[in-house]
């Protein structure tokens, strides 16, 4: 992946150099860049170097920072992860039940208006629906701040907007799932043997509805990722999403080389909480 | 009903937060703090080691935390700072500076004639000062006379000296922290002697300063300046409106009528240094021309560009420099006439066809125009109308939109590997100096088919310019040395080696109440003579 990334940066045009440099940068200025940088190494020795570096936890020299990037992005990723966590769990919350109920009450004007809820959510982009909540919220009733990390409030509009299209797709997922299972053979079962409906539905129902979800949110960790990026970036959310965007414009592909390590770890570690969740749920899988 | 407890429980709980969320804004509004949502992050603060980052935000900080031996103020007239007084010798090879006395650095270390040769030194070494080279490659020596007094040297006549010390790069760093904190660490340490002084710095977010209560020339009016990062122009604003921050820079033009219509907000503009306009690369047949390049110039509706797609925050140009740069000399604006380039380009030989395109020989002319996306306010706006304008006096212009990360590189490619006719390009002189700004766009390169030296991008090439650049450098009489530009301006301004389009203004917003908040030429808005 960071061999990837490298050699995909060195191909992309613009020059690290000159965007340090600056607009007013002569062409000594950018050539002492250059070799102060170590642009001006072959690219394979500029490639070891920088792979080697990486094992020790020497990311190389970022221009944004002076300096070896990494405390940066660690002293930003827990905001990224509260973000993400937030809306992985607001998913989960509503989600679920919301499919839950449109299942049960399939075809019932409570279906329909989730449905139609579904649809929006989905289509409603979320930078869009993020400066929309800016201005009822922090601008007209002044109930949240608008911006920045100052305290558990803050975290309530971009959750909002980065979850919103993952519970569109769980409940969505979830209903369809329901509806599934529930004309299977042992939902009759349960019921014939006189369990209470809610119970058939919470104890039996729930846990093999959850397979299908969870995978979802697996898959989606890409987009709460990628969200991140514009979400953080709506609402100068100090997190690693909105230190790529910047790191990108300035061509500092150290950093950004950093941050997508980070990042693909990030949806490999989610992932492999997936898999051991599908084995707490299902226990048949515990034997394959 | 248990369900109502139930409703009225999480209603309660959610109330809660909301109430003493709602207190804090309404405590954080007014004070003697002032915060500031700057449009650009920073992330280090040191003048030298790849100067404050980035431009213009850790300028304007550096600004507030650092004095300089010379200052800019608002208008950038030169200014006493740390020395009462500077003297730039006859032959502009030397500068004395006379040193205030009883001033200390932040850390307590006294500011004296050592303190000066050991930051000059810094600059000038390549090794530790890789930016900002054309202000300081020129200085040769520093030499202390007495405690008091610095003679600093050029190897060439340099007459805008002074700007390289008022510029941000010239700020004044305390040694002892250098000592301290070691070289690559004052960025992250920055010790100096302005008004305020660092209470703490989280790179790329927000820095918080506090009034320094030894500043030689008073202590501040407000007590505490915090610069908090936010990108988004959208969330800039709403920041000021809801008021957790007091001041926002770089506000969109489009949003400035609704601005000013809000009670409690106070927009404050003023003109750029920067012109905007469309290089033109001179190694190409027909744009070797000058009939052909004031044609161009004829061609494009600038003064429709800066009403309509500025709403008048932007001016047609009427010199190869801005209004307010040093040395600024007005020229008669080329008057938007299609007639008028028509006939010019005529008498260059361009006919209308059959199919009312122009052409000579039997060629069509044809123009490749490079843009960038997102780059200068307005970028892809201002092309689309100067291709559509081309177009009705018979030209076939073609736009190729760069990203704007990649926009230099494609300027600074070697005359042969340029793929253009025009290209979108503004400079911005950050020392204020008009000198600084024709040199580096108008002197003649070294080689025309090698690289740039500077930003002549279009290869120019006029001797006597050159000659008149090189008299400037060495006449330290301002009114003298301005006459002198004033010809290169005359000069450049008819050769048309541009189509020249406009000035922008800089867009500042501030809570009512909010004083003092300057916002120079060169980009800063500058809370440093602030007060609620």
């Amino acid at each position: 992946m960071v061999t990837i990334v490298f050699f995909i940066f060195k191909a992309v045009p613009g020059d690290e150099a000159q965007m340090m440099a600056g607009a007013t940068a002569s062409q000594v200025d950018i050539d002492l860049l250059r070799t102060r940088l170590g642009l001006d190494q072959p690219l394979l020795t500029q490639y070891g170097t920088r792979m080697l570096g990486l094992v020790q936890g020497n990311l190389g020299y970022s221009s944004t920072f002076r300096g070896n990037p990494l405390p940066h992005i660690l002293s930003r990723l827990p905001a990224t992860l509260a973000l993400a966590t937030a809306a992985i769990l607001v998913t989960v919350v509503l989600g679920i039940p919301a499919g839950v109920l449109a299942a049960v009450r399939q075809r019932s004007w409570l279906d329909y208006s989730l449905s139609l809820l579904v649809v929006g959510l989905l289509a409603i982009p979320n930078f869009w629906l993020g400066m929309m909540l800016v201005i009822v919220l922090s601008v007209e009733w002044r109930i949240l701040p608008s911006f920045g990390f100052t305290g558990w409030a803050s975290l309530v509009m971009p959750t909002m907007a980065l979850s919103a299209r993952l519970v569109a797709l769980v409940t969505r997922m979830t209903r369809g799932v329901v509806i599934d299972e529930l004309g299977k053979d042992y939902i009759r079962t349960a019921r014939a043997k006189g369990v209470a409906e809610f119970a058939v539905i919470s104890h039996h129902l729930l846990r093999n509805a959850m397979i299908p979800t969870l995978t979802i949110i697996g898959l989606e960790t890409g987009y709460l990722l990628g969200g991140s990026v514009v979400v953080e970036r709506i609402f100068a959310w100090p997190g690693i999403g909105d230190l790529l965007v910047n790191a990108i414009g300035a061509r500092d592909f150290t950093l950004v080389q950093g941050i997508t390590v980070v990042f693909v770890v990030g949806f490999l570690l989610v992932n492999l909480i997936v898999e051991l969740l599908y084995l707490a749920l299902n226990p048949r899988l515990r034997h394959a | 009903m248990q369900r109502r407890n139930a409703l009225g429980l999480i209603g309660g709980i959610a109330a809660t937060p909301l109430t003493s969320i709602r207190e804090a804004l309404a405590q954080a509004a007014p004070g003697k703090t002032l915060t500031y949502g700057q449009s650009t992050r920073v992330t280090t603060l040191d003048p030298a080691q790849g100067a404050f980052s980035t431009y213009p935000g850790g300028y304007e900080v550096g600004y507030c935390l650092f004095d300089r031996l010379v200052d800019f103020d608002k208008n950038l007239k030169i200014v006493p700072g740390l020395a009462t007084s500077s003297e730039v010798a006859a032959d502009a090879k030397s500068v004395r500076f006379k040193l205030r006395s009883g001033v200390k650095f932040h850390d307590g270390t006294p500011f004296d004639a050592a303190a000066v040769k050991f930051n000059v030194e810094r600059l000038m070494d390549k090794a530790r000062n890789p930016t900002n080279r054309p202000l300081w490659d020129v200085v040769s020596a520093v030499e202390i006379v007495d405690p008091a007094t610095v003679v600093v040297r050029t190897k060439d006549p340099f007459s805008q000296i002074l700007n390289s010390f008022a510029h941000g790069s010239g700020s004044i760093v305390s040694p002892a922290s250098v000592e301290k904190y070691g070289e690559k660490g004052v960025a992250l340490n920055p010790v100096g002697a302005g008004p305020f002084m660092l209470e703490s710095f989280t790179p790329g977010q927000e820095i918080a300063l506090k009034a320094f209560d030894g500043y030689w020339g008073g202590r501040p009016a407000t007590d505490r300046l915090v610069f908090k990062f936010i990108a988004e122009p959208a969330t800039r604003i709403a920041a000021l409106r809801t008021g957790s921050v007091d001041i926002v820079d770089s506000v969109p033009v489009q949003l400035v009528a609704g601005l000013r219509r809000e009670a409690n907000i106070e927009v404050i503009t003023g003109p750029s240094l920067r012109p905007l306009g469309l290089v033109i690369n001179m190694a190409n047949a027909p744009f070797n021309d000058p009939k052909v390049r004031q044609a161009l110039n004829h061609a494009v509706p600038v003064k429709t560009i800066a009403e309509r797609v500025f709403f008048g925050f932007a001016k047609a140009s009427d010199s190869p420099l801005a209004f307010d740069t040093q040395g600024y000399k007005k020229n008669a604006p080329f008057e938007y006439s299609t007639d008028k380039a028509k006939a010019l380009l005529a008498s260059a030989g361009w006919i209308p066809g059959a199919d009312g395109k122009l052409q000579k020989g039997g060629q069509p002319l044809k123009i490749r125009m490079l843009a960038s996306e997102g780059l200068f306010p307005g970028d892809v706006s201002i092309i689309e109308i100067c291709q559509r304008a081309f177009a009705q006096i018979g030209i076939d212009a073609t736009i190729t939109k760069v990203e704007s990360g990649a926009y230099y590189g494609e300027l600074r490619k070697e005359r042969a590997a340029l793929n253009f006719d025009l290209a979108m390009f503004g400079f911005n002189p950050s020392n204020a100096s008009g000198l600084y700004h024709l040199e580096s766009l108008y002197k003649s390169n070294a080689s025309d088919t090698g690289a740039l030296d500077v930003w002549n991008i279009g290869r120019y090439r006029n001797p006597k310019v050159d000659d008149l650049l090189r008299q400037a450098h060495a006449t330290v009489d301002l009114p003298a040395q301005n006459a002198l530009l004033g010809q290169v301006q005359d000069i450049v301004w008819s050769d048309a080696p541009y189509v020249w389009l406009h000035v922008n203004e800089n867009v500042t917003a501030v809570r009512k109440g909010v004083k003092g908040v300057e916002v120079w030429p060169i980009v800063f808005t500058i809370p440093r003579r602030a007060s609620v």
